[in-house]
């Protein structure tokens, strides 16, 4: 009878033991949020979250409609349970294979159906997997438009269209940066301009005709994608590169050793980003798909930097 | 004094260098003869355009944001009408000798040496989409992965209305149109 009333309380203990830190991983004013996921690793948020700051995620080459891709979305949506971010860039390769209704509904909207339930936002660029038309469907927001900008706040997402750098989107990109007096200014898009994979490698072409862009009007970061990896680049000329390309692909092993390139990188498992803003500092996470923590940082606003340099 | 002399020279010569590799690779002139074929050629691309246009009026406007569904059944309806309105075309009717001659010789000026490799390894060798059947008036599949044009191919191409884009299909360069994914046109070896 004491053994049995014993692993009743044990069992207690356990569940609300449990509970309690499910609950202080909702909190909204504490760090470290404590949770659980499925793949068995905690969900610990290293992000500040602060009051009224902008919260999003991001993620690439997503639409394989697999079961890894399912699993990576879940632990998408357990920790936006501890951080509530807004919305989810997505930089493209939306779509692998064909592209019928039923396809929209098995690559994207089964796998994030937890998140679109609750209302976050997909904002989705082009990548070379996918059709113009994804530009019409309702849950990418692209508003019809192959390239579009979106502000947040005193935050501006630039999404291009990397499969087509022509003349016309370099001439919108430059006369919407001309007058952006956003304090931030982020390009989303899917070929990396810079990038340690060996698959494919910087895009120095594109690189060619839009970095001088991003540099004249002071681009703060870019989100890439094509390569099955994740990467963070050593800033370059200023301005930092990530390549988050393994939401629903990954190619292990493809990140070069000792790439000059590489500030961190991790291709031994799919992963996602999630990041705040707030004033003048973007913090970042990536978390794989087991729910491990793969890089963590703060980057702070190069124009607050340049400001405090000269002072 | 010769020393300084020597120092002098070899400050030109590296003086030199430096100029020769910070000066960037400037575009040769086009000939009046290319010009005319440009011109040409993009009049044909605006009467493909026209004719695609009107055809589009026609049918119920695609929405922002639309149902997977309806872009699906728009897309192939599409993609029926203006077949049938060009029943005709065949390869050649836009990419004429001219303009093949001229596009040619871009690519072929734009990738020197090293690039040139790395674009046939890209477009060739390592293209995931050298299944896609090129037979104008068919669609390229949705299923194959698009081969990104290189940007700067792009600001020396005859430029394009934003209804139709260049495509590679391994050395061949078609021409797409952007909503309802019918091949309006190719030229063979467009890569050298």
């Amino acid at each position: 009878m004491k053994r049995f009333l014993a692993s009743i309380v044990t069992a207690a203990v356990l569940l609300f033991g449990g509970l309690a830190q499910e609950t202080l991983g909702q909190s909204s004013s504490s760090k470290n949020h404590i949770g659980g996921t499925p793949a068995g690793a905690p969900v610990r948020v290293s992000l500040p979250m602060k009051d009224g700051s902008l919260k999003f995620a991001a993620i690439g080459d997503t639409g394989t409609g697999t079961e890894k891709q399912k699993e990576l979305a879940d632990v998408m949506y357990r920790y936006k349970q501890a951080f509530p971010y807004e919305f989810v860039l997505m930089m493209g390769d939306n779509m692998y294979g064909a592209e019928k209704a039923e396809d929209f509904r098995v690559k994207f909207e089964d796998m994030y159906k937890r998140l679109l339930d609750d209302k976050v936002m997909f904002y989705a660029s082009l990548g070379n997997h996918d059709e113009s038309n994804q530009r019409f469907y309702e849950k990418f927001n692209m508003n019809g438009e192959e390239y579009y900008r979106l502000k947040k706040g005193d935050v501006a997402f630039y999404a291009l269209n990397s499969n087509y750098m022509d003349r016309r989107q370099l001439k919108w990109l430059e006369d919407e940066l001309a007058k952006d007096t956003s304090k931030w200014k982020i390009a989303f898009f899917h070929h990396p301009p810079y990038s340690s994979g060996g698959k494919h490698g910087s895009d120095t072409k594109l690189r060619e005709v839009v970095e001088p862009i991003f540099l004249k009007y002071g681009i703060n970061a870019v989100f890439a994608g094509h390569e099955h990896f994740y990467e963070r680049i050593k800033p370059q000329k200023g301005i930092y590169y990530f390549i988050s390309g393994a939401g629903g692909k990954l190619r292990s092993g493809d990140v070069k050793d000792n790439s000059p390139l590489t500030e961190k990188a991790y291709d031994k498992d799919m992963s996602f980003m999630i990041l705040e803003i707030a004033g003048d500092e973007m913090h970042f996470q990536v978390i794989s798909r087991t729910g491990e923590t793969v890089d963590s940082g703060v980057i702070v606003n190069q124009r607050k930097k340049a400001m405090s340099a000269s002072k | 004094m010769a020393a300084a002399a020597v120092i002098s020279l070899a400050l030109a010569a590296v003086s030199a260098t430096t100029c020769a590799a910070q000066t960037p690779q400037a575009t040769p002139p086009v000939s009046e003869k290319h010009k005319q074929a440009i011109a040409t050629f993009e009049g044909r691309v605006k009467e493909y355009v026209k004719l695609r246009e009107g055809l589009e009026e026609k049918m119920p406007k695609l929405a922002e944001d639309s149902k997977p569904e309806q872009i699906e059944a728009h897309k192939v309806t599409f993609q029926n009408t203006v077949r049938t309105a060009r029943a005709g075309a065949k390869q050649g009717d836009i990419f004429t000798p001219d303009i093949i001659e001229y596009i040619q010789l871009t690519i072929r000026d734009e990738f020197k040496g090293q690039e040139r490799q790395e674009l046939r390894e890209k477009v060739i060798v390592d293209a995931e989409n050298k299944a896609v059947p090129v037979r104008v008036n068919y669609p390229y599949p949705e299923s194959q992965e698009l081969i990104d044009m290189p940007p700067t191919l792009l600001l020396r191409l005859p430029q394009l209305p934003k209804q139709v884009k260049y495509r590679f299909v391994g050395k061949n360069l078609l021409l797409v149109d952007r909503e309802n994914g019918l091949i309006i046109d190719y030229m063979l070896n467009a890569v050298p």
